[in-house]
């Protein structure tokens, strides 16, 4: 993973490299340096030293075997907080939140019903009056409003 | 005005209910921020800096530094009671810390790493006020020459620090540069990345890749590590011990430690780049060489954890320095304490503090009345604390989601940023799983724009030479400074983490 995560970086730092020297003026017409300079010398610097951090990972091998456990969770709060944003578009930002937090906790805080369905109704109720009513700051609307907030 | 007038006038700005409310708010949330083990006052500062945005200026920036600061003091508290440091700036605090908790001494730890965090924070504050002036005047003779190698520094010195993995950190950094980039370039009025999209015409907002990187980026990576599974049954039990005070001898054997960690902690912290973390550190290693009795750190030494603790409060406060009269952040922290004061149009540099004296002012008095906030706080509120310690990750951990998004989408009411501060927690896990820096992306996507607009008028004052920068006496000065940092800070840092390790493989 750690070489697939380098290689992603190096494919990266490639096209930014890419685009620098093919879109982007190294100097201006009047002779100063132009929008390309920085780019370019950030670009090559980018790709030599992911390759070299690179050549360094494949001399040391295949040293970051971690347990199915770990990456289970990780991956799957991961995965709800995506659904998150989905729903976040599609059903505003209280109700959304309800929802992300009723379905991660029964998740996460298994055994609890009482708890998670407490939590999944206060914490978005306190930050929506939070944000809403005592900072003046905007929820996200949803293209579905159910709700009237 | 004198020094003592513009504290006067500063102190009258900070006292009133409304700032001294914020203030309080901010010395509770920053101490919240430290004690949860993940979360750094980078995190807290740039999930809550959004909330922020329906306040004054002055109030807004009171409470956010209150936040900075009060991530010291509240960090300490897992490292006694639980071994396990709030943040990086604490670890040192465990060395001995632990040790005195386990002898039965966790209220007299308690009382001392409060006193200690407090004496650290406001020595650096009063440093701050006899020095902050004087650097302002210094650095008004700073041209672009002296701002580009500024910036440079503060990101050699941060990736140098990194250690064994300074070239991920090096490439951490650039990708940071490379960010910066995005957008239309304000020399030539050319779109750089834009892609056609008018989202990125204005560049990559640094908001949400700060909260991303920071804030998910650290909630998932704890996850990974399994802190949703532990509990917190390992919590020392302070409140059983025989006393909670301590001795007038914990004071007595100390207050020299004090002062030695204050004064190494600002220096250290007024460095660009080297922060709290470093600074405890070496006061820790500073101590155990100048004690009479160095074979007792390790087991519970009072010295030992005052060190560290005077140390990290006075580097956080010595941090202040570069950011308010250079507009400089040192690290991560500050780098987003300066995106808040841009957020309000204020550009903090040599003239900032003649110009926006209020401000500045205001603030400065405001982290006296906060270290005495956080005194009081952080002695009498410890139970609280203690709860907020039990509240398992697994329950914590969707609640910080919720807070980082809805956060980020207030800030423009924009989904597309909402979306890229997602990204950003998902780059930001697999950087720091891989040994990748994301305080060296956010501090030069900050400094970027920067550099990159010094260097481009450096090179067009010297009409494309490189010598200008030998040629000026400043910017000799800089260059120096910073091979010798570049040299000198590894090495103390070195020194300070094995004396450190060695307290602890001796315990």
């Amino acid at each position: 993973m750690r070489i697939a995560f380098l290689l992603a970086v190096l494919a990266g730092g490639t096209y930014y490299t890419y685009v620098a020297f093919a879109d982007l003026n190294f100097l201006t017409r009047t002779g100063r340096l132009g929008p390309g300079f920085f780019p370019r010398s950030i670009g090559v610097m980018i790709v030599l030293l992911t390759i070299w951090a690179l050549s360094d990972a494949l001399r040391q091998g295949r040293g970051d075997q971690a347990d199915a456990g770990r990456w289970r969770d990780v991956v799957m709060l991961m995965a709800l907080a995506v659904c998150y944003a989905v729903t976040l578009r599609v059903f505003g930002g209280f109700l959304a939140t309800v929802i992300y937090l009723a379905v991660t906790l029964a998740v996460l805080n298994r055994g609890r019903p009482v708890q998670n369905a407490l939590l999944s109704v206060i914490v978005p109720v306190v930050i929506y009056l939070l944000f809403d009513r005592v900072l003046n700051a905007s929820m996200p609307p949803g293209l579905v409003d159910i709700l009237p907030i | 005005m004198d020094v003592f007038g513009d504290l006067l006038m500063g102190l009258s700005i900070a006292i009133t209910p409304i700032n001294m409310l914020y203030l309080l708010i901010g010395a509770i949330v920053g101490m919240v921020v430290g004690v949860i083990p993940g979360f750094g006052p980078s995190a807290g500062l740039a999930i809550l800096l959004p909330v922020t945005f329906g306040m004054d200026p002055t109030g807004a920036i009171m409470m956010l530094a209150a936040i900075y600061y009060g991530a010291m003091y509240g960090g300490t508290i897992t490292s006694i009671l639980l071994n396990t440091p709030g943040e990086s700036a604490t670890v040192a605090s465990t060395f001995d810390g632990y040790p005195l908790a386990k002898k039965g001494r966790a209220g007299p730890a308690l009382v001392m790493q409060a006193v200690a965090s407090f004496v650290g924070g406001t020595v650096g504050v009063i440093l701050i006020t006899i020095l902050a002036p004087m650097f302002s005047q210094v650095s008004r003779s700073f041209g672009p020459p002296e701002y580009f190698l500024l910036a440079m520094m503060g990101m050699l010195t941060l990736v140098v620090m990194i250690g064994t993995n300074w070239k991920l950190g090096l490439i951490s950094a650039l990708i940071g540069f490379a960010l910066g980039t995005v957008g239309v370039d304000l020399e030539t009025g050319q779109g750089r990345y834009t892609f056609g999209s008018a989202e990125l015409i204005g560049g990559i907002y640094f908001i949400p890749v700060a909260i991303g990187l920071f804030g998910l980026g650290e909630l998932f990576y704890s996850f990974y590590v399994g802190m949703h599974r532990s509990g917190s049954g390992g919590i020392v039990q302070y409140d059983k011990e025989a006393s909670f005070w301590p001795s007038a001898e914990d004071f007595l054997t100390t207050r020299m430690t004090m002062v030695r960690g204050s004064i190494l902690g600002f220096v250290v912290g007024v460095i660009p780049g080297a922060g709290a973390t470093i600074a405890s550190l070496m006061a820790y290693s500073t101590e155990r060489s100048v004690s009479k009795a160095p074979e007792k750190f390790g087991t519970g030494e009072m010295a030992g954890l005052v060190a560290p603790e005077t140390a990290n409060n006075a580097a956080s406060s010595g941090a202040m320095i570069p950011l308010l009269t250079l507009g400089i952040p040192g690290s991560a922290s500050t780098a987003v304490l300066l995106a808040a004061f841009m957020l309000w149009g204020l550009r903090p540099g040599p003239l900032f503090m003649e110009q926006n004296p209020e401000l500045a002012w205001g603030l400065i008095a405001s982290m006296y009345l906060g270290n005495m906030i956080l005194l009081v706080i952080s002695i009498f509120a410890i139970p609280l604390f203690v709860q907020i310690i039990k509240v398992p990750y697994r329950i914590l951990g969707p609640i910080v989601v919720v807070i980082c998004t809805l956060g980020t989408f207030s800030v423009h009411a924009s989904f597309i940023e909402t979306y890229l501060m997602f990204a950003a927690g998902i780059i930001g896990f697999f950087m720091r799983l891989y040994g990748f820096s994301p305080a060296a992306l956010v501090l030069a996507l900050v400094l970027g724009p920067l550099a990159e607009e010094a260097l481009r008028q450096t090179l067009t004052i010297s009409r494309g030479s490189g010598m200008i920068f030998l040629e000026r006496q400043a910017s000799l000065w800089i260059i120096g400074v910073t091979i010798v940092l570049v040299i000198v800070l590894p090495l103390m840092s070195r020194y300070g983490r094995s004396s450190g390790t060695a307290e602890k493989a001796g315990t």
